[in-house]
């Protein structure tokens, strides 16, 4: 099955070589120009993965952001102009996963659009056990107790890293490789908004967590289970 | 103890001297003026007092003659018109003669008179009693003046002299002709401790108005002074606060005078000067925003040249050959013009401001290491070999990594686009408060003028030399410019034909203050490298 990539952006040339560059590579790209149309445009394509302008008419990068993530947690990846730390932590807060500082070149986009389409690592048990979380694997779900916590596939492949490895303090690298598949220094702001979000959504008291521990000067490790 | 404060009251006073137009100015004033008071008031008292006891003296002598006269005269009408009983009636006559004396002196009160007999004179007929008034001070009648009384019969004779009480006092002296008794010295002492109140009196008046008028015109210089002084002040005070960039600091402008008139060219200045300033600061933000600007719009026309030039240089194998070198040129020039404008970026960031560190603990040497290991393939291609050479100790510091590492590839890139080959050595230690690395090269090195601007923006050592790894010539200006947010430094040594070595010192920990930096420059020279690396 070919995925679908939702590529918004207002300059056409950029838009049509990205799709280029997308079929080239097998994926299926579908176009939005402005952006207060991307949320319908998104309802109506359905993608698997959006690229998202951060400066487009209409209406801001970030809002859109934060729209779609209010009804999908579909992996989303911004293509900014600025590498300018205020946007890029804007962005990531609202809730895209991934950013790429324009200019970027094809294998860059591919390798991040890869990294955010392939498939949860597969665990050797299907449940997980985190403080009082339980992890589905299979099945992609995170309860505490009867209630279902929501999740974006990637604060659920963020948590799932942690609780493989419940002893290992992992570094802010070592995340960056695991989840976002950076294989060289990467931003460590990616890691340290993604792991607020997280907890936002999974700690009872986000300022006192005991899902996603703090290890000073060295990472985060995984709360443990009792 | 006590010398010492009294030593350090001078100082100060010194320095307030120094300090203080107000100050000196009136104390020179005061210093002047009392000493031109002391001497007028001298010279006044001087000759009032001289005048008193001239005047006093004139007139003691005037009184004196007439009192002689009228006790000669008197005497000499009582010549007896018979000789049966001249002794009494001569006692009477000088009775009668010193009752006149008193009431026709100026001050009976203060004068005392006595008449004494001429010693050594030969028997006479009669003889009068010696006469006094009460506490008649003898020893003021000198043996000096008996004689000079004695000697000259006509003159009355004037001495001055001092009264047992202190008081100064003149004497008079004359003698008188008895016709029947002999001489007899007739002494009036008038005493003028009257004279010497009044002249103590006019000396304290004197001494106080001096006084006084030096008070004055001190509190004049200094009404003046202020009132000269204190625009002045104003005018340097503003000043100040206009060259630490308070530009719409001004003076008041009062009246029409010459202060009105330094305060009018003085804002005129300040006015001037803002204008310029504004106008060149709007310059300068309207060319940094353009430059800002040109950098973001290239941005999203760049991406889709870079995408397109990566298509075809992925394809390139299918093309013609000249088609296939096209791509490649494309390829290549596309990845240079993209470093060129995120050198651009990162310069029009760091021109608005709007630059954040993002700093965490990291270890320098790792940092470092990572750096040279990165930079060996192209060191090796040009044959240096890069050592690093860290003699220990703890350093974690307080950095940005991100930048730290870009100014590291800056400074290695340049020892190899200029270390002809030779060895590269890379050292890093620390001490309480720094860290420090430095990155030295044994290559062409630099003129002293080039020297100085290495730090520019565009700048080359050399226009003609071949460029092989391809620098934006913004490399250290960002670099300076990365070290600098940091509060830290970045160094140059340069010397031709011996080699070049960059310095960066950064504090190792935010907002504590650098006190030495850990590693020399000029560093030590190559023989001391070679020891410390064989060791």
């Amino acid at each position: 099955m070919t995925a679908r990539i939702l590529v918004v952006d207002d300059d056409t040339a950029l838009a049509e070589m990205i799709g280029i560059v997308l079929r080239s590579e097998g994926f299926e790209p579908s176009f939005c120009a402005d952006g207060s149309l991307a949320l319908a445009a998104f309802r109506e394509t359905t993608p698997d993965l959006i690229l998202l302008d951060l400066m487009l008419p209409g209406k801001d990068g970030i809002e859109v952001c934060a729209e779609i993530r209010t009804e999908s947690g579909v992996p989303i990846i911004m293509l900014t102009a600025k590498s300018d730390s205020t946007d890029v932590v804007r962005g990531l807060e609202s809730g895209a996963d991934d950013y790429v500082v324009k200019p970027f070149n094809p294998k860059e986009l591919v390798a991040r659009i890869r990294t955010r389409l392939r498939p949860t690592p597969t665990a050797s048990t299907t449940v997980l056990q985190v403080g009082d979380l339980q992890l589905d694997v299979a099945g992609h779900e995170v309860k505490r107790g009867t209630s279902k916590i929501n999740l974006t596939p990637l604060e659920f492949e963020l948590l799932l890293a942690l609780a493989l490895k419940p002893q290992q303090v992992f570094t802010r690298e070592m995340l960056l490789e695991q989840v976002w598949g950076y294989h060289y220094k990467a931003d460590t702001r990616l890691v340290n908004v993604h792991v607020q979000r997280l907890r936002a959504k999974v700690e009872e008291d986000p300022d006192n967590p005991r899902i996603v521990m703090t290890v000073r000067g060295v990472g985060y490790r995984a709360g443990s289970s009792n | 103890m006590n010398s010492f404060d009294w030593r350090s009251y001078i100082d100060r006073l010194v320095r307030f001297w120094r300090a203080s137009l107000q100050f000196r100015t009136v104390a020179i004033t005061v210093l002047l003026s009392g000493f031109a008071v002391i001497v007028i008031g001298a010279f006044l008292a001087v000759s009032i007092s001289n005048n008193l006891f001239a005047s006093r003296s004139i007139q003691v002598q005037e009184e004196a003659r007439t009192i002689h006269n009228q006790a000669q005269s008197t005497f000499d009408a009582a010549q007896p018109a018979d000789d049966q009983a001249p002794t009494v009636e001569l006692d009477n006559v000088a009775n009668s003669v010193t009752d006149k004396i008193l009431p026709s002196t100026t001050s009976p009160g203060s004068t005392k008179f006595t008449i004494k007999r001429t010693p050594g004179q030969a028997e006479t007929p009669q003889n009068i009693q010696p006469l006094s008034s009460t506490n008649f001070p003898d020893e003021a009648v000198t043996d000096s003046l008996r004689a000079r009384v004695i000697k000259d019969v006509t003159h009355v004779q004037l001495q001055s002299a001092t009264l047992p009480g202190g008081s100064p006092a003149l004497v008079v002296g004359s003698q008188i002709r008895v016709p029947t008794a002999g001489s007899y010295e007739l002494y009036l002492v008038y005493d003028l401790s009257s004279v010497q109140t009044t002249l103590g009196y006019v000396q304290r008046t004197l001494a106080l108005g001096g006084l006084a008028l030096v008070l004055l015109i001190g509190a004049v210089t200094y009404t003046v002074v202020r009132l000269v002084v204190g625009p002045i002040r104003l005018a340097a005070e503003t000043s100040e606060k206009l060259a630490a960039g308070q530009l719409e600091q001004r003076i008041p402008e009062k009246g029409d005078d010459v202060i009105a008139t330094l305060a009018r060219s003085f804002n005129g200045m300040a006015d001037s000067l803002q204008k310029q300033i504004t106008r060149l600061a709007e310059l300068s933000r309207l060319q940094q925003r353009f430059v800002s600007d040109v950098s973001h719009e290239l941005r999203t026309p760049l991406t889709t040249i870079r995408l397109a030039g990566d298509v075809l240089y992925d394809r390139r194998q299918d093309f013609a050959p000249a088609t296939a070198r096209t791509a490649e040129l494309l390829h290549t020039q596309v990845q240079r013009f993209e470093v060129l404008l995120a050198d651009l970026l990162e310069v029009s960031r760091y021109d608005a401001g709007a630059v954040e560190l993002d700093l965490e603990p990291t270890n320098l040497v790792r940092l470092v290491e990572d750096a040279v290991d990165g930079m060996q393939p192209l060191a090796e291609q040009r044959g240096s070999s890069v050592r690093l050479v860290a003699p220990g100790g703890y350093f974690e510091a307080e950095i940005d990594a991100r930048r730290i590492r870009r100014v590291l590839r800056n400074l290695l890139g340049n020892a190899v686009e200029h270390g002809e080959g030779n060895p590269i050595v890379v050292m890093v230690d620390s001490n309480a408060t720094a860290i420090a690395l430095t990155v030295r090269d044994y290559g062409i090195g630099m003129k002293p003028a080039d020297v100085s601007r290495v730090f520019d923006r565009f700048w080359r050592a050399d226009p003609s030399r071949q460029r092989t790894i391809g620098g934006t010539g913004l490399g250290l200006a960002i670099s300076l410019e990365d070290a600098t947010l940091h509060d830290g430094r970045l160094e140059v040594w340069s010397e031709l034909g011996v080699g070049t070595c960059f310095r960066l010192t950064l504090p190792r920990e935010r907002g504590r203050a650098i006190v030495s930096s850990p590693l020399e420059l000029p560093p030590d020279d190559a023989i001391h490298l070679e020891e410390v690396q064989d060791a």
